[in-house]
């Protein structure tokens, strides 16, 4: 099922509050941009994954939680934490 | 003038009238007369034009001279007859201006060689030759562009761009000179790993691979018997590639969309067969084992007898995978191509790679993507060491899932182009070897200012080139 902005932006609170391990009422919504990214794992691949090299809409979620900012990437089929301590992660 | 001068005059001037337009008649009647019963005309001159030269027509051969015979200086003419009589030969012609050539017909239709022969063995004879043919060298003139009638043809910029849209004219790959040489072939088998393809699509289903009848169903030694009559799916290892994504269906599409048949786009290729390999989901992503998985049954259908020589790879990433080089180089190892996505992220990938395009296998072939104003697309990877050429890949319009059509940007639409003009050159020189494939596409471009020390050739493929 298609993901729409709202529940990709849910989804991504939801997640990192869970790997702080904090309440996610305490996880903010710092900016929700539209965003061109540059392949299909929305330029946050795994390790050892490989995603087709097309330019994918989708938007480029900013979080904060305990005075950092965290970014999250989402499309219509997925959302990913870019860079979360280093490694990206889908959702 | 009384009344009876004026009817004398007046039946005077009609007698006059009359006797003019007989005689202009009797002209007429002339001519058409001539025509029937003048000289015949060279051309027909060998005619049988009686019942006796019909019936003569039947044992005699009235055709072209079949040797040209010189005879030595000093023989004379009754010599000459007398020998080609009694050789059951006749002079067609002496050529004047060379004593004692004579072209002669052998009546009997022999073959020339045996004509010479006969002629050679006398004194009299100095030489004696066939009359061979001469036949117009074939030159060939300019290519005019072919333009198929596919009701979006126009605006595949990538292909054909006349400055629509704001482009560049010209900026393209030449594919309607192309067209003019061959427009693919349905013996070249192309694989598009990736998220499957939509081999139901209306623009496609026509050039799409289908296990041939008397192959048997793919074998893994671990994974068992795979029906792969339409392709193979690398993630459950089942039979259906079916792509659920769009991406492979739109690469499938730039490589071979059915040209010339008044529906959607054509692809690079108008016939061509598109095999489907499945290895990204749903989602446009998919693992490094699944890519090597389904790699390795391109190479196992290969051996199998199947004409598969490219394998068209729209993915990638920054992480290198010893294993995923192995198995590309045994495709390099069973003349099998590897086309594949540069990037996307705007990188130098001699100091940052990517992969599987930067590996070091020599049948790789790293695209880079171009726009529509010849420009490096502002998110290409490139490199003057590890990025071979560019190709158009910024707003593609092809298939989509679902019988529709899709404009996408990346450098994943630049391989396909790449892909399909390889399988271009396959349709015209089916037994090319991988690497003068490789060769053959690096030395058919055009230099674009922008790729200067951005790629190894420096050029954008030229399909019409790579046909040269």
């Amino acid at each position: 099922m298609a993901i729409d902005k709202n529940s990709a932006v849910e989804n991504a609170r939801n997640d990192l509050a869970k790997r702080l391990k904090i309440d996610a009422a305490d996880v903010k919504e710092k900016s929700v941009e539209d965003s061109d990214f540059p392949d299909m794992a929305l330029g946050a691949a795994e390790s050892g994954e490989m995603s087709g090299q097309m330019i994918t809409r989708g938007w480029r979620i900013k979080l904060e939680a305990q005075g950092q900012t965290y970014e999250y990437r989402a499309d219509k089929n997925q959302v990913r934490a870019y860079k979360f301590k280093g490694k990206n992660h889908r959702v | 003038m009384n009344r009876n001068n004026f009817f004398i005059h007046l039946a005077l001037a009609l007698v006059l009238i009359l006797v003019a337009a007989f005689a202009g008649q009797l002209s007429r009647w002339r001519k058409e007369w001539k025509s029937h019963i003048g000289p015949v005309p060279a051309t027909d001159k060998k005619k049988a034009t009686t019942a006796e030269d019909v019936a003569l027509s039947e044992t005699r051969s009235f055709g072209r001279p079949e040797v040209l015979v010189k005879f030595k200086s000093g023989v004379s003419q009754a010599a000459i007859d007398e020998l080609t009589a009694r050789l059951h030969d006749r002079v067609e012609d002496r050529i004047e201006n060379v004593e004692g050539l004579e072209a002669i017909d052998d009546l009997d239709n022999a073959d020339a060689a045996n004509v010479v022969n006969e002629y050679v063995q006398f004194a009299e004879v100095e030489y004696a030759e066939p009359n061979y043919d001469i036949e117009l060298e074939e030159v060939e003139g300019p290519l005019v562009p072919v333009l198929p009638h596919d009701p979006q043809f126009n605006d595949q910029w990538a292909l054909a761009n006349s400055g629509q849209r704001g482009g560049k004219q010209g900026a393209d790959i030449s594919a309607t000179l192309a067209w003019a040489k061959t427009t693919g072939s349905d013996k070249v088998v192309v694989a598009v790993l990736d998220s499957g393809v939509d081999y139901m699509h209306e623009d496609l289903v026509q050039n799409m691979w289908t296990r041939p009848a008397g192959m048997s169903p793919y074998q893994d030694n671990e994974l068992g018997t795979i029906d792969d009559e339409n392709g193979y799916n690398a993630i459950d290892s089942a039979s259906d590639p079916m792509d659920e994504n769009g991406h492979g269906t739109h690469c499938a599409g730039i490589i071979g969309a059915e040209g010339e048949n008044n529906v959607g786009i054509a692809g690079v290729n108008w016939k061509v067969q598109i095999m489907p390999l499945k290895f990204m989901n749903a989602g446009g992503f998919g693992t490094t084992k699944d890519a090597i998985e389904a790699i390795n049954y391109v190479i196992d259908r290969k051996k199998a007898g199947v004409n598969v020589r490219v394998i068209s790879a729209s993915w990638g990433s920054t992480q290198r995978s010893r294993s995923l080089e192995a198995v590309i180089r045994k495709a390099y190892e069973n003349d099998i191509l590897f086309v594949a996505a540069a990037g996307n992220s705007s990188v130098n990938n001699d100091r940052s790679p990517h992969f599987p395009s930067s590996y070091n296998v020599p049948n790789v072939v790293s695209v880079a993507a171009l726009d529509r104003h010849d420009q490096l697309a502002t998110f290409s990877n490139y490199g003057v060491k590890s990025v071979a050429i560019a190709a158009p890949g910024v707003d593609i319009l092809s298939t989509w899932l679902g019988n529709a059509y899709e404009e996408k940007s990346g450098t994943s639409m630049a391989t396909p182009v790449v892909s399909g003009v390889a399988a271009l050159i396959l349709a015209e020189h089916p037994r090319m070897s991988v690497d003068d494939l490789k060769k053959k596409l690096l030395a058919s471009t055009d230099p674009i200012v922008a790729l200067k020390g951005k790629t190894i050739s420096g050029g954008r493929i030229n399909a019409a080139k790579a046909l040269e």
